[in-house]
């Protein structure tokens, strides 16, 4: 069925909402088939984004693992994460649709960030909705939004996380969708969100493949990325899918069994923001509230292309836990002076699980962003 | 029932109200007084802890009753008596997430077995696992939602998957009161009434005894959500006051 795989997906949203959704279908497949929109997406990546992000040989941290492991280095693109990618690619998509207004949501601002700067770059209105919880542990990207001209919306509704803030999101979306384009983060949300965000993030993938193979001559044993709403870790794995390669996504386990984000290890199938996916929810089918440390991480839902791929086994989707993630965070610094974003150390973290049985092999860690917004946190912690 | 109950009704103003807000007697308590003052049919709202549909009032009332302990297999036991306690059909309305996680046909039998005429999801437009069917097949109504971006030729798939009324939604956006009545919704409740011989009830926004009696110059029937829902929660007397809203907009 269109704009499913498997059972996941779907477009489960206010009937006001579809025939935007089949508009953007249209201007997708247009711009898809389209070589101008194709050349101007290449010619921003280059020369905007600063792409091709390096993949680097991490070989003090290879060392220390017994593994040989190399980072693709998404927290050097312009605006300091992957998020930038699926930015642009949606916004020349606006752009052609004609929209005249951009909203967004925001869990660690990262996306937000990268939100507001393209509207900043191309001279549209910008309005980026963000949980109060996370204005709060993300200060310095609420400064960011601000100063390249977004509106920052606080939502304090329901956990005041990302959950809600996309909850208010399409709630605008609904009101405004006449003249709004709604800019969505992740590989989540109705179709064809999903399929498209993983088009304008496949660039990780279909880079890391050619660097490792230039770099090594042969194909990499593992790739790892962590998986938030799945946007980064889509990115990657799409270059990889139909190789040999084991392919690993980290969720976020939080405090624990109780408290954490891992939707695909702990979840079951219910529709949430547009699609059925694995979802963190009790049995009536109640949202669960939520916890990682990393703002990116923290949402109950999963990109359904995920919960596709782990149920077929393609994928092995792990949990790694705050505390994990804050000693990744800080091995990384330390070891090859790379402070990562908390979500990035968390895919980082996996490594240490993933020597135990595979010493002496290859695996490449997508680097989905850097640590500076983390600082507070990490601080607060007395790291 | 649902269509007869509203064609045969000289005013058709139903009352949408949060299910388990303050409590579930007080539920049953407002689905008696309400159906006592007239109403032709209630709709009862299930909470969800992510309505995307619902502006701030449901939002808050969906989180305040799910905060006092609201759970599902207590509103079973509950409906039952309700339905039994009236003689006129109670919808509910439930995102779709719920009816996932407890299995569509197996939650819908339940709905139907206690007793309640019809159901409405405000966030299936379409139908993958074919809920039409099945909800026909278990004999309860499923009504079906119409907007003001939805296109002719999808308004008439719409209308001929859909049971007991058809649901105009006056506005785009959530729900919540509005000032006016927005321009195009006669047309638009037209066009579906041209299509189809059920009811057309319009919903969203209304909340004026003066918007009532324009939109039911051309309509069948209203639906009125947050204006009542808000006399649920804060007031001291929240039955009585709901009640005595209804009352002033149907007078
Ligand atoms: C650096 C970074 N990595 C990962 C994520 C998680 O998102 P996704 O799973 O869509 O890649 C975020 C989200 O904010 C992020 O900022």
């Amino acid at each position: 069925m269109k704009g499913y795989f498997g059972e996941f997906g779907g477009q489960y949203v206010p009937e006001t909402l579809l025939p935007a959704l089949e508009e953007l279908e249209t201007a997708f497949n247009d711009a898809c088939a389209d070589a101008d929109f194709q050349a101007e997406f290449d010619s921003y990546m280059k020369d905007y984004v600063g792409r091709p992000s390096p993949l680097t040989h991490a070989k003090n941290l290879s060392q220390h693992f017994g593994v040989d492991v190399w980072l693709k280095r998404e927290d050097l693109n312009h605006t300091g994460s992957h998020k930038i990618n699926n930015a642009i690619g949606q916004i020349l998509l606006a752009k052609r649709m004609n929209k005249k207004r951009i909203i967004a949501e925001t869990g660690a601002g990262q996306h937000g960030v990268a939100t507001a700067t393209v509207c900043a770059l191309f001279g549209l209105k910008c309005a980026v909705y963000m949980g109060t919880e996370d204005i709060k542990r993300q200060n310095v990207n609420v400064q960011r939004m601000r100063q390249l001209g977004a509106e920052v919306v606080p939502v304090s509704t329901g956990t005041a996380t990302l959950k809600d803030a996309t909850s208010e999101a399409i709630r605008d979306w609904v009101t405004n969708v006449d003249n709004t384009y709604y800019l969505i983060g992740s590989a989540v949300g109705p179709h064809p969100y999903p399929i498209m965000v993983r088009y304008f993030q496949a660039i990780i993938g279909k880079e890391a493949r050619a660097q490792i193979l230039e770099a090594k001559g042969v194909l990499p044993d593992a790739v790892v990325a962590c998986v938030g709403g799945g946007s980064n870790a889509i990115g990657i794995f799409s270059g990889f899918v139909d190789d040999p390669v084991e392919l690993i996504g980290v969720e976020a386990y939080g405090t624990g069994a109780d408290k954490n984000a891992a939707s695909i290890s702990f979840g079951f199938p219910g529709v949430l923001h547009g699609a059925m996916s694995y979802l963190l929810q009790d049995k009536d089918g109640q949202v669960l509230d939520t916890h990682s440390i990393a703002a990116g991480l923290d949402y109950p839902g999963v990109g359904p292309e995920h919960s596709w791929l782990a149920a077929t086994g393609r994928v092995l989707y792990k949990p790694v836990g705050d505390a994990d993630a804050l000693s990744a965070f800080s091995l990384l610094t330390r070891l090859e002076g790379i402070l990562p974003a908390l979500e990035s150390s968390h895919a980082i973290a996996y490594l240490s699980t993933y020597a135990v049985d595979n010493a002496g092999k290859t695996i490449i860690v997508n680097l989905s962003g850097r640590g500076d917004k983390d600082l507070h946190t990490v601080l607060e912690l007395g790291l | 029932m649902i269509t007869e109950t509203i064609r045969n009704s000289k005013k058709a103003v139903i009352p949408y109200i949060t299910a388990g807000l303050p409590s579930f007697e007080d539920t049953g308590a407002l689905i008696r007084a309400l159906a006592d003052a007239g109403a032709p049919a209630i709709e009862i709202g299930i909470p969800f802890s992510d309505p995307m549909a619902d502006g701030p009032v449901i939002q808050k009332a969906s989180k305040m009753s799910l905060d006092a302990g609201f759970s599902l297999d207590e509103l079973f036991l509950h409906l039952r008596e309700w339905c039994g306690s009236v003689s006129i059909p109670l919808i509910v309305m439930t995102y779709i997430n719920p009816l996932v996680r407890r299995g569509i046909e197996e939650t819908l039998i339940r709905i139907k077995e206690s007793g309640v005429s019809g159901v409405i999801i405000p966030d299936l437009p379409s139908d993958p696992a074919d809920i039409f069917e099945m909800s026909k097949s278990i004999g309860i109504d499923l009504i079906r939602l119409v907007a003001p971006t939805t296109k002719p030729e999808r308004i008439k798939d719409i209308v001929e998957k859909c049971t007991g009324f058809v649901y105009s939604v006056s506005i785009k956006g959530v729900t919540g009161s509005r000032e006016i009545v927005p321009q195009g919704l006669k047309k638009q409740v037209q066009l579906i009434k041209s299509m189809t011989d059920l009811p057309v009830c319009v919903g969203f926004g209304v909340s004026k005894k003066e918007h009532i009696e324009e939109i039911l110059k051309f309509a069948d029937g209203v639906i009125v959500g947050s204006y009542l829902v808000e006399k649920l929660m804060d007031t001291a007397n929240p039955v009585k006051e709901t009640n005595e809203a209804f009352l002033r907009l149907i007078k």
